[in-house]
Protein backbone atom coordinates (compact mmCIF):
# COMPACT_ATOMS: atom_id res chain seq x y z
CA UNK A 1 0.00 0.00 0.00
CA UNK A 2 1.59 3.07 -0.87
CA UNK A 3 1.83 6.24 1.55
CA UNK A 4 -0.66 8.05 0.03
CA UNK A 5 -3.71 5.32 0.75
CA UNK A 6 -2.47 4.93 4.07
CA UNK A 7 -2.72 8.14 5.31
CA UNK A 8 -6.23 8.54 3.30
CA UNK A 9 -7.20 5.64 5.50
CA UNK A 10 -6.46 7.45 8.59
CA UNK A 11 -8.21 10.45 7.46
CA UNK A 12 -11.00 8.71 5.89
CA UNK A 13 -11.65 7.45 9.77
CA UNK A 14 -11.44 10.50 11.29
CA UNK A 15 -14.60 11.84 9.08
CA UNK A 16 -16.57 8.41 10.11
CA UNK A 17 -16.18 6.40 7.23
CA UNK A 18 -13.42 3.69 5.31
CA UNK A 19 -11.43 3.17 2.42
CA UNK A 20 -12.58 0.06 -0.43
CA UNK A 21 -9.84 -1.16 -2.53
CA UNK A 22 -11.81 -1.50 -6.31
CA UNK A 23 -8.41 -3.35 -7.37
CA UNK A 24 -4.74 -2.63 -6.76
CA UNK A 25 -4.16 1.18 -7.18
CA UNK A 26 -8.02 2.17 -7.28
CA UNK A 27 -9.90 3.18 -4.67
CA UNK A 28 -13.17 4.33 -3.39
CA UNK A 29 -13.82 6.31 -0.15
CA UNK A 30 -17.53 6.93 0.67
CA UNK A 31 -18.17 11.02 2.66
CA UNK A 32 -21.30 12.46 3.77
CA UNK A 33 -21.83 15.69 2.23
CA UNK A 34 -20.95 16.83 5.97
CA UNK A 35 -17.62 16.29 5.66
CA UNK A 36 -17.20 16.53 2.05
CA UNK A 37 -15.31 19.95 1.81
CA UNK A 38 -13.20 19.09 4.88
CA UNK A 39 -11.92 16.19 3.59
CA UNK A 40 -11.48 17.20 0.20
CA UNK A 41 -9.17 20.09 1.27
CA UNK A 42 -7.12 17.85 3.17
CA UNK A 43 -7.09 15.09 0.66
CA UNK A 44 -5.55 18.37 -2.17
CA UNK A 45 -3.88 20.30 0.41
CA UNK A 46 -2.15 17.96 2.98
CA UNK A 47 -1.81 14.95 0.41
CA UNK A 48 -1.18 16.66 -2.64
CA UNK A 49 -3.95 14.76 -4.49
CA UNK A 50 -3.77 17.60 -6.71
CA UNK A 51 -5.23 15.97 -10.27
CA UNK A 52 -8.93 15.83 -10.29
CA UNK A 53 -9.83 14.19 -13.38
CA UNK A 54 -13.46 14.27 -13.62
CA UNK A 55 -16.69 14.49 -11.41
CA UNK A 56 -18.78 11.67 -12.03
CA UNK A 57 -22.93 11.82 -11.71
CA UNK A 58 -24.59 8.43 -10.92
CA UNK A 59 -28.41 7.55 -10.52
CA UNK A 60 -29.28 5.86 -7.53
CA UNK A 61 -32.65 5.55 -7.66
CA UNK A 62 -33.84 8.17 -4.76
CA UNK A 63 -30.35 9.53 -4.58
CA UNK A 64 -27.99 11.29 -7.07
CA UNK A 65 -24.15 9.77 -6.52
CA UNK A 66 -21.57 12.67 -6.90
CA UNK A 67 -17.87 10.67 -7.70
CA UNK A 68 -15.03 12.59 -7.57
CA UNK A 69 -12.39 11.02 -9.37
CA UNK A 70 -8.61 12.10 -8.82
CA UNK A 71 -5.68 10.16 -9.19
CA UNK A 72 -2.06 10.77 -8.13
CA UNK A 73 0.91 8.91 -9.81
CA UNK A 74 -0.28 5.36 -9.44
CA UNK A 75 -3.38 5.83 -7.40
CA UNK A 76 -6.97 6.16 -8.19
CA UNK A 77 -8.96 7.81 -5.57
CA UNK A 78 -12.84 8.69 -6.12
CA UNK A 79 -14.55 10.12 -3.07
CA UNK A 80 -18.18 9.09 -3.23
CA UNK A 81 -20.77 11.28 -1.70
CA UNK A 82 -24.38 11.77 -2.81
CA UNK A 83 -27.40 14.55 -2.36
CA UNK A 84 -31.43 13.13 -2.30
CA UNK A 85 -32.97 13.45 -5.49
CA UNK A 86 -35.46 15.72 -3.70
CA UNK A 87 -33.20 18.89 -2.93
CA UNK A 88 -29.86 18.08 -5.34
CA UNK A 89 -27.43 20.58 -3.97
CA UNK A 90 -24.00 20.64 -2.89
CA UNK A 91 -21.29 22.90 -2.09
CA UNK A 92 -19.20 24.08 -5.71
CA UNK A 93 -15.45 22.85 -4.79
CA UNK A 94 -14.10 25.01 -7.16
CA UNK A 95 -12.28 27.02 -4.03
CA UNK A 96 -10.23 23.88 -3.54
CA UNK A 97 -9.83 22.62 -7.23
CA UNK A 98 -10.43 25.28 -9.42
CA UNK A 99 -10.11 22.94 -12.53
CA UNK A 100 -13.47 21.45 -11.40
CA UNK A 101 -15.41 23.98 -12.78
CA UNK A 102 -16.55 22.70 -16.40
CA UNK A 103 -17.26 19.17 -14.54
CA UNK A 104 -19.47 20.98 -11.96
CA UNK A 105 -21.49 22.65 -15.20
CA UNK A 106 -21.76 19.39 -16.63
CA UNK A 107 -23.26 17.67 -13.75
CA UNK A 108 -25.84 20.86 -13.41
CA UNK A 109 -26.58 20.08 -16.84
CA UNK A 110 -27.30 16.31 -16.93
CA UNK A 111 -28.10 15.57 -13.48
CA UNK A 112 -29.73 19.29 -12.37
CA UNK A 113 -27.39 19.58 -9.12
CA UNK A 114 -26.89 22.70 -8.24
CA UNK A 115 -23.51 23.58 -7.03
CA UNK A 116 -23.29 26.65 -4.48
CA UNK A 117 -20.68 28.76 -5.14
CA UNK A 118 -19.77 28.04 -9.06
CA UNK A 119 -18.81 31.01 -10.61
CA UNK A 120 -20.88 29.71 -13.84
CA UNK A 121 -23.75 28.00 -12.05
CA UNK A 122 -26.25 29.93 -14.09
CA UNK A 123 -25.12 29.04 -17.42
CA UNK A 124 -25.50 26.08 -19.52
CA UNK A 125 -22.78 24.33 -21.12
CA UNK A 126 -23.62 21.22 -22.88
CA UNK A 127 -27.43 21.42 -23.30
CA UNK A 128 -28.99 24.25 -25.31
CA UNK A 129 -29.91 27.37 -24.29
CA UNK A 130 -33.22 27.05 -25.10
CA UNK A 131 -33.58 23.44 -23.66
CA UNK A 132 -37.24 23.35 -21.93
CA UNK A 133 -37.35 24.03 -17.97
CA UNK A 134 -40.05 21.20 -17.81
CA UNK A 135 -37.86 18.52 -19.20
CA UNK A 136 -36.61 17.05 -16.57
CA UNK A 137 -31.96 16.31 -16.88
CA UNK A 138 -31.26 13.81 -19.47
CA UNK A 139 -29.26 11.29 -17.46
CA UNK A 140 -31.49 10.57 -15.05
CA UNK A 141 -32.45 7.15 -15.34
CA UNK A 142 -36.30 8.46 -15.18
CA UNK A 143 -35.93 10.30 -18.03
CA UNK A 144 -36.55 8.48 -21.67
CA UNK A 145 -34.87 9.90 -24.92
CA UNK A 146 -38.31 9.38 -26.30
CA UNK A 147 -39.77 12.30 -24.15
CA UNK A 148 -36.96 14.31 -25.21
CA UNK A 149 -37.49 13.73 -28.78
CA UNK A 150 -41.41 14.91 -28.18
CA UNK A 151 -40.91 17.54 -26.55
CA UNK A 152 -38.37 19.22 -28.54
CA UNK A 153 -40.42 18.20 -31.31
CA UNK A 154 -38.15 15.93 -33.22
CA UNK A 155 -40.63 13.20 -33.59
CA UNK A 156 -41.51 13.72 -36.95
CA UNK A 157 -38.46 13.66 -38.33
CA UNK A 158 -38.59 10.15 -37.32
CA UNK A 159 -39.28 7.88 -40.26
CA UNK B 1 -35.44 30.32 -29.62
CA UNK B 2 -37.17 33.32 -27.72
CA UNK B 3 -34.62 36.15 -28.84
CA UNK B 4 -32.96 36.33 -31.87
CA UNK B 5 -29.60 35.97 -31.53
CA UNK B 6 -28.78 40.06 -32.76
CA UNK B 7 -31.25 41.26 -29.75
CA UNK B 8 -29.64 39.17 -27.32
CA UNK B 9 -26.42 40.18 -28.46
CA UNK B 10 -27.17 43.41 -28.02
CA UNK B 11 -28.56 43.27 -24.90
CA UNK B 12 -25.49 41.14 -23.20
CA UNK B 13 -23.50 44.25 -24.78
CA UNK B 14 -25.54 46.69 -23.27
CA UNK B 15 -25.00 45.63 -19.95
CA UNK B 16 -21.68 45.77 -20.10
CA UNK B 17 -21.50 48.97 -21.64
CA UNK B 18 -22.71 50.66 -18.19
CA UNK B 19 -19.71 50.43 -15.85
CA UNK B 20 -16.37 49.57 -18.71
CA UNK B 21 -14.91 50.27 -21.96
CA UNK B 22 -15.07 46.31 -22.91
CA UNK B 23 -16.30 44.59 -25.96
CA UNK B 24 -17.86 41.17 -25.74
CA UNK B 25 -17.18 39.83 -28.76
CA UNK B 26 -19.54 36.32 -29.34
CA UNK B 27 -16.78 33.82 -31.13
CA UNK B 28 -18.18 30.37 -32.29
CA UNK B 29 -20.17 27.84 -34.83
CA UNK B 30 -22.65 28.46 -37.46
CA UNK B 31 -23.51 25.51 -37.70
CA UNK B 32 -23.14 21.78 -35.54
CA UNK B 33 -22.21 20.45 -39.25
CA UNK B 34 -19.31 22.23 -39.63
CA UNK B 35 -16.07 20.60 -37.75
CA UNK B 36 -15.61 21.30 -34.50
CA UNK B 37 -18.00 23.97 -33.35
CA UNK B 38 -17.51 25.98 -30.01
CA UNK B 39 -18.71 29.03 -29.15
CA UNK B 40 -16.46 31.34 -27.10
CA UNK B 41 -17.84 35.16 -25.52
CA UNK B 42 -14.72 36.89 -25.77
CA UNK B 43 -14.48 40.03 -23.69
CA UNK B 44 -11.88 42.76 -25.29
CA UNK B 45 -10.12 46.32 -24.12
CA UNK B 46 -9.30 47.43 -27.45
CA UNK B 47 -7.07 44.47 -28.60
CA UNK B 48 -6.51 42.17 -25.74
CA UNK B 49 -8.65 39.64 -24.39
CA UNK B 50 -9.57 39.71 -20.73
CA UNK B 51 -12.43 37.30 -20.52
CA UNK B 52 -13.49 34.51 -21.95
CA UNK B 53 -16.41 32.25 -21.36
CA UNK B 54 -17.04 28.77 -23.05
CA UNK B 55 -20.14 27.26 -24.37
CA UNK B 56 -19.16 23.83 -26.19
CA UNK B 57 -21.82 20.92 -26.59
CA UNK B 58 -23.19 22.04 -29.70
CA UNK B 59 -21.97 18.55 -31.08
CA UNK B 60 -22.80 16.50 -28.11
CA UNK B 61 -24.60 13.33 -29.48
CA UNK B 62 -25.49 11.56 -25.98
CA UNK B 63 -23.29 8.96 -25.92
CA UNK B 64 -23.42 8.19 -22.44
CA UNK B 65 -27.15 7.93 -22.08
CA UNK B 66 -26.84 5.85 -25.35
CA UNK B 67 -24.92 3.41 -23.89
CA UNK B 68 -27.60 2.17 -21.33
CA UNK B 69 -29.21 0.93 -23.52
CA UNK B 70 -26.96 -1.31 -25.38
CA UNK B 71 -24.56 -3.79 -25.07
CA UNK B 72 -21.20 -3.93 -23.72
CA UNK B 73 -19.69 -5.03 -26.88
CA UNK B 74 -21.58 -2.63 -28.68
CA UNK B 75 -20.83 0.38 -26.78
CA UNK B 76 -17.21 -0.65 -27.54
CA UNK B 77 -17.35 0.24 -31.16
CA UNK B 78 -20.31 3.05 -30.08
CA UNK B 79 -17.31 4.83 -28.01
CA UNK B 80 -14.43 4.52 -30.67
CA UNK B 81 -16.55 6.88 -32.86
CA UNK B 82 -16.44 9.82 -29.91
CA UNK B 83 -13.23 10.98 -31.97
CA UNK B 84 -12.42 10.77 -35.67
CA UNK B 85 -8.95 10.84 -34.69
CA UNK B 86 -7.95 9.77 -31.40
CA UNK B 87 -10.32 6.81 -31.91
CA UNK B 88 -8.81 3.53 -30.83
CA UNK B 89 -7.60 4.89 -27.40
CA UNK B 90 -11.49 5.56 -26.29
CA UNK B 91 -12.58 1.83 -27.31
CA UNK B 92 -9.07 0.73 -25.60
CA UNK B 93 -9.76 3.13 -22.07
CA UNK B 94 -13.90 1.87 -22.10
CA UNK B 95 -12.09 -2.33 -22.55
CA UNK B 96 -9.63 -1.59 -19.86
CA UNK B 97 -11.90 -0.77 -17.25
CA UNK B 98 -14.78 -3.50 -18.89
CA UNK B 99 -12.05 -6.32 -18.46
CA UNK B 100 -11.48 -4.98 -14.71
CA UNK B 101 -14.96 -6.54 -13.77
CA UNK B 102 -14.22 -9.79 -15.48
CA UNK B 103 -11.91 -12.72 -14.56
CA UNK B 104 -10.25 -12.57 -17.71
CA UNK B 105 -6.42 -11.44 -18.66
CA UNK B 106 -5.75 -9.84 -21.72
CA UNK B 107 -2.82 -11.96 -23.87
CA UNK B 108 0.53 -10.68 -24.41
CA UNK B 109 0.35 -10.02 -27.66
CA UNK B 110 -2.82 -8.27 -27.89
CA UNK B 111 -0.75 -6.21 -25.28
CA UNK B 112 1.66 -5.40 -27.62
CA UNK B 113 -0.51 -4.86 -30.89
CA UNK B 114 -3.07 -2.36 -28.44
CA UNK B 115 0.48 -0.04 -27.90
CA UNK B 116 1.78 -0.41 -31.59
CA UNK B 117 -1.53 1.02 -32.85
CA UNK B 118 -2.04 3.50 -30.10
CA UNK B 119 1.55 5.35 -30.79
CA UNK B 120 0.75 5.51 -34.24
CA UNK B 121 -2.42 6.98 -33.66
CA UNK B 122 -0.53 9.41 -31.60
CA UNK B 123 2.05 9.81 -34.54
CA UNK B 124 -0.54 10.63 -36.98
CA UNK B 125 -2.61 12.81 -34.57
CA UNK B 126 0.57 15.14 -33.68
CA UNK B 127 1.59 15.15 -37.54
CA UNK B 128 -2.06 16.54 -37.79
CA UNK B 129 -1.53 19.27 -35.10
CA UNK B 130 1.75 20.40 -36.33
CA UNK B 131 0.24 20.67 -39.85
CA UNK B 132 -2.50 22.58 -38.61
CA UNK B 133 -0.15 25.02 -36.88
CA UNK B 134 1.30 25.50 -39.93
CA UNK B 135 -1.93 26.79 -41.43
CA UNK B 136 -3.14 29.15 -39.42
CA UNK B 137 0.10 30.70 -38.62
CA UNK B 138 0.53 31.44 -42.49
CA UNK B 139 2.54 28.92 -43.42
CA UNK B 140 0.66 26.78 -45.79
CA UNK B 141 3.84 24.67 -47.23
CA UNK B 142 4.72 23.13 -43.77
CA UNK B 143 0.49 22.41 -43.66
CA UNK B 144 0.88 20.31 -46.65
CA UNK B 145 4.45 18.62 -46.32
CA UNK B 146 3.58 17.03 -42.69
CA UNK B 147 0.39 16.31 -44.25
CA UNK B 148 1.49 14.26 -46.73
CA UNK B 149 4.18 12.21 -44.48
CA UNK B 150 1.13 11.69 -42.14
CA UNK B 151 -0.33 9.39 -44.95
CA UNK B 152 3.00 7.09 -44.31
CA UNK B 153 1.78 6.48 -40.45
CA UNK B 154 -2.10 6.40 -41.82
CA UNK B 155 -1.03 3.44 -44.72
CA UNK B 156 0.46 1.84 -41.77
CA UNK B 157 -2.90 1.40 -39.80
CA UNK B 158 -4.64 0.60 -42.65
CA UNK B 159 -2.15 -2.15 -43.82
CA UNK B 160 -2.67 -3.49 -39.81
CA UNK B 161 -5.93 -2.73 -39.25
CA UNK B 162 -7.91 -1.95 -42.63
CA UNK B 163 -9.04 0.87 -41.77
CA UNK B 164 -7.56 4.34 -41.75
CA UNK B 165 -9.62 6.38 -39.11
CA UNK B 166 -11.79 3.69 -36.93
CA UNK B 167 -9.80 0.84 -37.16
CA UNK B 168 -12.37 -1.31 -34.53
CA UNK B 169 -9.06 -3.20 -33.53
CA UNK B 170 -10.15 -4.07 -30.13
CA UNK B 171 -12.15 -6.59 -28.14
CA UNK B 172 -12.89 -7.15 -25.18
CA UNK B 173 -9.30 -9.27 -24.00
CA UNK B 174 -8.50 -8.65 -26.52
CA UNK B 175 -7.66 -7.63 -30.21
CA UNK B 176 -9.51 -8.38 -33.55
CA UNK B 177 -6.63 -8.78 -36.01
CA UNK B 178 -3.56 -10.46 -35.91
CA UNK B 179 -0.19 -8.17 -36.97
CA UNK B 180 0.15 -9.17 -40.71
CA UNK B 181 3.12 -11.16 -41.07
CA UNK B 182 6.49 -9.82 -42.55
CA UNK B 183 5.51 -6.42 -41.82
CA UNK B 184 7.96 -6.09 -38.95
CA UNK B 185 10.65 -4.42 -41.43
CA UNK B 186 8.50 -2.47 -43.20
CA UNK B 187 7.30 -0.49 -39.79
CA UNK B 188 10.70 -0.20 -38.62
CA UNK B 189 12.29 1.69 -42.05
CA UNK B 190 8.80 3.42 -42.00
CA UNK B 191 9.19 4.90 -38.49
CA UNK B 192 12.88 5.62 -39.17
CA UNK B 193 11.55 7.72 -41.91
CA UNK B 194 9.03 9.37 -39.56
CA UNK B 195 12.16 10.32 -37.12
CA UNK B 196 14.10 11.81 -39.77
CA UNK B 197 11.14 14.02 -40.86
CA UNK B 198 10.56 15.02 -37.43
CA UNK B 199 14.15 16.13 -36.65
CA UNK B 200 13.72 17.80 -39.84
CA UNK B 201 10.94 19.60 -39.07
CA UNK B 202 12.29 21.29 -35.74
CA UNK B 203 15.06 22.26 -37.86
CA UNK B 204 12.62 24.29 -39.52
CA UNK B 205 10.09 25.79 -36.64
CA UNK B 206 13.41 26.65 -34.83
CA UNK B 207 14.40 28.36 -37.69
CA UNK B 208 11.83 29.40 -39.53
CA UNK B 209 10.60 33.32 -38.95
CA UNK B 210 6.99 32.94 -39.28
CA UNK B 211 6.88 30.02 -36.93
CA UNK B 212 9.43 32.15 -34.47
CA UNK B 213 7.35 35.14 -34.43
CA UNK B 214 3.85 33.49 -34.13
CA UNK B 215 4.78 31.17 -31.26
CA UNK B 216 7.23 32.41 -28.93
CA UNK B 217 6.11 34.18 -25.99
CA UNK B 218 2.58 33.54 -26.84
CA UNK B 219 0.15 31.94 -24.68
CA UNK B 220 2.32 31.70 -21.43
CA UNK B 221 1.04 30.46 -18.48
CA UNK B 222 2.37 29.08 -15.06
CA UNK B 223 2.71 25.86 -13.98
CA UNK B 224 0.79 26.50 -10.84
CA UNK B 225 -2.07 27.31 -13.06
CA UNK B 226 -1.91 24.38 -14.87
CA UNK B 227 -1.57 22.26 -11.79
CA UNK B 228 -4.51 24.05 -10.17
CA UNK B 229 -6.75 23.47 -13.30
CA UNK B 230 -5.88 20.12 -14.10
CA UNK B 231 -4.70 20.02 -17.28
CA UNK B 232 -3.60 16.88 -19.17
CA UNK B 233 -0.89 15.17 -21.83
CA UNK B 234 0.63 17.76 -23.64
CA UNK B 235 -0.56 20.77 -22.08
CA UNK B 236 0.59 19.81 -18.36
CA UNK B 237 4.03 18.43 -20.12
CA UNK B 238 4.71 21.97 -21.47
CA UNK B 239 5.41 23.78 -18.45
CA UNK B 240 7.10 20.85 -17.01
CA UNK B 241 4.78 19.22 -14.90
CA UNK B 242 5.59 15.23 -15.85
CA UNK B 243 1.80 13.59 -16.06
CA UNK B 244 1.53 11.00 -18.16
CA UNK B 245 -0.74 8.22 -17.37
CA UNK B 246 1.74 5.92 -19.83
CA UNK B 247 4.60 6.43 -17.10
CA UNK B 248 1.82 7.02 -14.08
CA UNK B 249 0.22 4.09 -14.12
CA UNK B 250 1.17 1.86 -17.62
CA UNK B 251 -1.57 0.16 -19.16
CA UNK B 252 -1.40 -2.23 -22.00
CA UNK B 253 2.77 -2.72 -22.65
CA UNK B 254 3.46 0.25 -21.90
CA UNK B 255 5.65 -1.81 -18.50
CA UNK B 256 7.64 -3.13 -21.15
CA UNK B 257 8.72 -0.89 -23.92
CA UNK B 258 11.12 1.61 -22.81
CA UNK B 259 8.90 4.87 -22.50
CA UNK B 260 10.42 8.35 -23.12
CA UNK B 261 8.24 11.10 -21.35
CA UNK B 262 9.04 14.82 -23.06
CA UNK B 263 8.75 17.64 -20.44
CA UNK B 264 9.82 21.05 -21.54
CA UNK B 265 9.88 24.69 -18.99
CA UNK B 266 9.44 27.45 -21.40
CA UNK B 267 5.68 26.69 -21.62
CA UNK B 268 4.92 29.03 -24.34
CA UNK B 269 2.81 28.10 -27.72
CA UNK B 270 6.94 27.34 -29.55
CA UNK B 271 7.65 24.78 -26.50
CA UNK B 272 4.58 22.89 -27.40
CA UNK B 273 5.28 22.53 -30.97
CA UNK B 274 8.62 21.38 -30.17
CA UNK B 275 7.14 18.60 -27.16
CA UNK B 276 5.11 17.42 -29.69
CA UNK B 277 7.60 16.81 -32.57
CA UNK B 278 9.73 15.06 -29.51
CA UNK B 279 7.30 13.27 -28.47
CA UNK B 280 6.58 11.72 -32.06
CA UNK B 281 10.23 10.84 -32.47
CA UNK B 282 9.76 8.84 -29.34
CA UNK B 283 6.75 7.23 -30.31
CA UNK B 284 8.30 6.11 -33.62
CA UNK B 285 10.88 4.35 -31.40
CA UNK B 286 8.73 2.82 -29.20
CA UNK B 287 6.70 1.89 -32.05
CA UNK B 288 10.02 0.40 -33.48
CA UNK B 289 10.65 -1.54 -30.27
CA UNK B 290 7.31 -3.02 -29.88
CA UNK B 291 7.08 -4.46 -33.45
CA UNK B 292 10.74 -6.09 -33.30
CA UNK B 293 9.98 -7.67 -29.98
CA UNK B 294 6.37 -8.81 -30.68
CA UNK B 295 5.80 -11.71 -28.29
CA UNK B 296 3.68 -14.84 -29.98
CA UNK B 297 0.92 -16.42 -28.94
CA UNK B 298 -2.98 -15.85 -28.81
CA UNK B 299 -4.35 -12.41 -29.49
CA UNK B 300 -7.59 -12.40 -27.62
CA UNK B 301 -9.47 -14.31 -24.91
CA UNK B 302 -13.49 -14.97 -25.37
CA UNK B 303 -15.77 -12.66 -22.88
CA UNK B 304 -19.12 -13.50 -22.50
CA UNK B 305 -21.62 -11.20 -23.04
CA UNK B 306 -22.76 -10.70 -19.39
CA UNK B 307 -20.20 -9.02 -17.19
CA UNK B 308 -20.30 -8.91 -13.09
CA UNK B 309 -21.73 -6.46 -10.98
CA UNK B 310 -19.34 -3.54 -9.97
CA UNK B 311 -17.54 -0.95 -11.15
CA UNK B 312 -14.53 0.20 -12.32
CA UNK B 313 -12.62 3.21 -13.79
CA UNK B 314 -9.80 3.32 -16.41
CA UNK B 315 -7.86 5.79 -17.82
CA UNK B 316 -5.60 6.47 -20.85
CA UNK B 317 -2.93 8.57 -22.80
CA UNK B 318 -4.86 9.80 -25.61
CA UNK B 319 -2.59 12.03 -27.89
CA UNK B 320 -4.08 15.11 -26.23
CA UNK B 321 -4.04 14.24 -23.21
CA UNK B 322 -5.83 11.03 -20.41
CA UNK B 323 -8.69 10.01 -21.31
CA UNK B 324 -11.10 8.79 -18.63
CA UNK B 325 -13.83 5.94 -18.32
CA UNK B 326 -15.76 5.01 -15.53
CA UNK B 327 -17.83 1.90 -15.70
CA UNK B 328 -20.84 0.59 -13.55
CA UNK B 329 -22.56 -3.04 -14.37
CA UNK B 330 -24.90 -4.47 -12.51
CA UNK B 331 -24.76 -7.55 -13.46
CA UNK B 332 -26.69 -6.85 -16.92
CA UNK B 333 -26.31 -7.39 -20.97
CA UNK B 334 -26.21 -3.86 -20.59
CA UNK B 335 -24.15 -1.30 -18.82
CA UNK B 336 -25.42 1.12 -15.59
CA UNK B 337 -23.97 3.66 -16.30
CA UNK B 338 -20.84 4.54 -18.60
CA UNK B 339 -18.85 8.43 -17.75
CA UNK B 340 -16.24 9.45 -20.66
CA UNK B 341 -13.94 12.38 -20.01
CA UNK B 342 -12.19 13.73 -23.12
CA UNK B 343 -8.71 15.69 -22.35
CA UNK B 344 -10.08 18.71 -24.55
CA UNK B 345 -12.67 19.03 -22.01
CA UNK B 346 -9.70 19.00 -18.97
CA UNK B 347 -8.01 21.40 -20.94
CA UNK B 348 -10.49 23.88 -21.76
CA UNK B 349 -9.59 26.07 -18.55
CA UNK B 350 -6.16 26.25 -19.31
CA UNK B 351 -6.51 27.36 -22.64
CA UNK B 352 -9.17 30.05 -21.53
CA UNK B 353 -6.33 31.43 -19.30
CA UNK B 354 -3.78 31.15 -21.93
CA UNK B 355 -6.51 33.25 -24.11
CA UNK B 356 -6.30 36.37 -21.31
CA UNK B 357 -3.87 38.56 -22.11
CA UNK B 358 -3.04 37.94 -26.02
CA UNK B 359 -4.44 39.88 -28.89
CA UNK B 360 -7.41 39.11 -31.19
CA UNK B 361 -4.37 38.12 -33.97
CA UNK B 362 -3.39 35.23 -31.31
CA UNK B 363 -6.53 33.67 -30.82
CA UNK B 364 -6.44 30.95 -33.76
CA UNK B 365 -2.99 29.64 -32.99
CA UNK B 366 -3.60 29.59 -28.74
CA UNK B 367 -6.84 27.65 -29.74
CA UNK B 368 -5.27 25.30 -32.12
CA UNK B 369 -2.21 24.80 -29.67
CA UNK B 370 -4.42 22.92 -27.27
CA UNK B 371 -4.65 20.71 -29.89
CA UNK B 372 -8.97 20.83 -29.16
CA UNK B 373 -10.38 18.86 -31.84
CA UNK B 374 -11.33 22.34 -32.79
CA UNK B 375 -9.61 23.48 -35.95
CA UNK B 376 -12.39 25.80 -36.95
CA UNK B 377 -12.80 29.44 -36.46
CA UNK B 378 -15.89 29.75 -39.04
CA UNK B 379 -17.62 32.63 -38.20
CA UNK B 380 -16.69 35.38 -35.31
CA UNK B 381 -19.11 38.15 -34.95
CA UNK B 382 -17.61 41.36 -33.35
CA UNK B 383 -19.32 44.01 -31.55
CA UNK B 384 -18.27 47.07 -30.07
CA UNK B 385 -19.65 48.63 -27.26
CA UNK B 386 -18.01 52.46 -28.01
CA UNK B 387 -19.58 52.78 -31.34
CA UNK B 388 -22.14 50.42 -31.58
CA UNK B 389 -21.09 49.14 -34.79
CA UNK B 390 -21.00 45.15 -35.40
CA UNK B 391 -19.59 43.26 -37.97
CA UNK B 392 -18.47 39.63 -38.84
CA UNK B 393 -15.77 37.93 -40.04
CA UNK B 394 -15.36 34.50 -41.02
CA UNK B 395 -12.37 31.69 -39.85
CA UNK B 396 -10.58 32.68 -42.71
CA UNK B 397 -10.54 35.92 -42.34
CA UNK B 398 -9.50 35.63 -38.95
CA UNK B 399 -6.95 33.94 -40.02
CA UNK B 400 -5.35 36.45 -42.33
CA UNK B 401 -6.03 39.01 -40.08
CA UNK B 402 -3.50 37.06 -37.62
CA UNK B 403 -1.28 36.92 -40.75
CA UNK B 404 -1.06 40.95 -41.64
CA UNK B 405 -1.03 41.39 -37.97
CA UNK B 406 2.55 39.72 -38.02
CA UNK B 407 3.71 40.32 -41.63
CA UNK B 408 2.04 43.45 -43.03
CA UNK B 409 3.78 43.46 -46.12
CA UNK B 410 3.55 39.69 -46.79
CA UNK B 411 -0.50 39.93 -47.18
CA UNK B 412 -1.26 42.09 -50.40
CA UNK B 413 0.21 38.29 -52.51
CA UNK B 414 -2.53 36.29 -50.79
CA UNK B 415 -5.49 38.74 -51.07
CA UNK B 416 -6.80 36.72 -54.02
CA UNK B 417 -6.88 33.26 -52.31
CA UNK B 418 -9.02 35.27 -49.38
CA UNK B 419 -11.13 36.77 -51.63
CA UNK B 420 -12.11 33.18 -52.74
CA UNK B 421 -12.19 31.34 -49.71
CA UNK B 422 -14.90 34.11 -48.61
CA UNK B 423 -16.97 33.79 -51.62
CA UNK B 424 -17.06 30.14 -51.21
CA UNK B 425 -18.24 30.74 -47.36
CA UNK B 426 -20.45 33.41 -48.03
CA UNK B 427 -21.91 30.89 -50.44
CA UNK B 428 -22.68 28.64 -47.96
CA UNK B 429 -23.75 31.02 -45.48
CA UNK B 430 -26.31 31.83 -48.11
CA UNK B 431 -27.24 28.54 -48.90
CA UNK B 432 -28.17 27.98 -45.29
CA UNK B 433 -25.46 25.34 -44.86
Amino acid sequence: MSETLAQLGKYAEEAGTKVTSLRKNESSVEVSQDHLKAFLARLVNDLHVRHLMTITGLDLGQSLGIVYNFSKERDTIHVRTSVPKTKPETLSITDIVPGAILYEMELHDMFGIEFAGNPWKDQKLLLPEEWPADLPPPLLKTTKPDQIRRRLGLEAAKP
Amino acid sequence: MSTPPDQQRREESAGLMEYSTESLVPFGPIHPALKEPEYFKLVLEGERIVNVIPRIGYVHRGLEKAAESRPWVQNMYMFERTCGICSFVHSLCYGQAVEELTLYQVPRRAKYIRTIIAEMERIHSHLLWVGLMGHWAGFDTLFMWVWNDREVVLDLVEAISGNRVHKSMNAFCGVRRDMPENMADRIVERMKFLTDRARYYRDIIDSEETMLERTENIGRVSAETVEKLCAVGPMARYVGIKRDVRLNDPYAAYDEVPLDVITTTEGDVHALLRLRLDELVASANMVAYAVKNLPDGPIRVKVPPIIPAGEHSSHCEAPRGEIFYYVKSSGGRTPDRVKSRQPTMANLPTALEMLKGQTLADIPIVLTAIDPCFGCMDRMSFYDTETNRSWTWSGEQLRQYGINYYFPERSKKQRGLTRAADSLTNQCVREGL
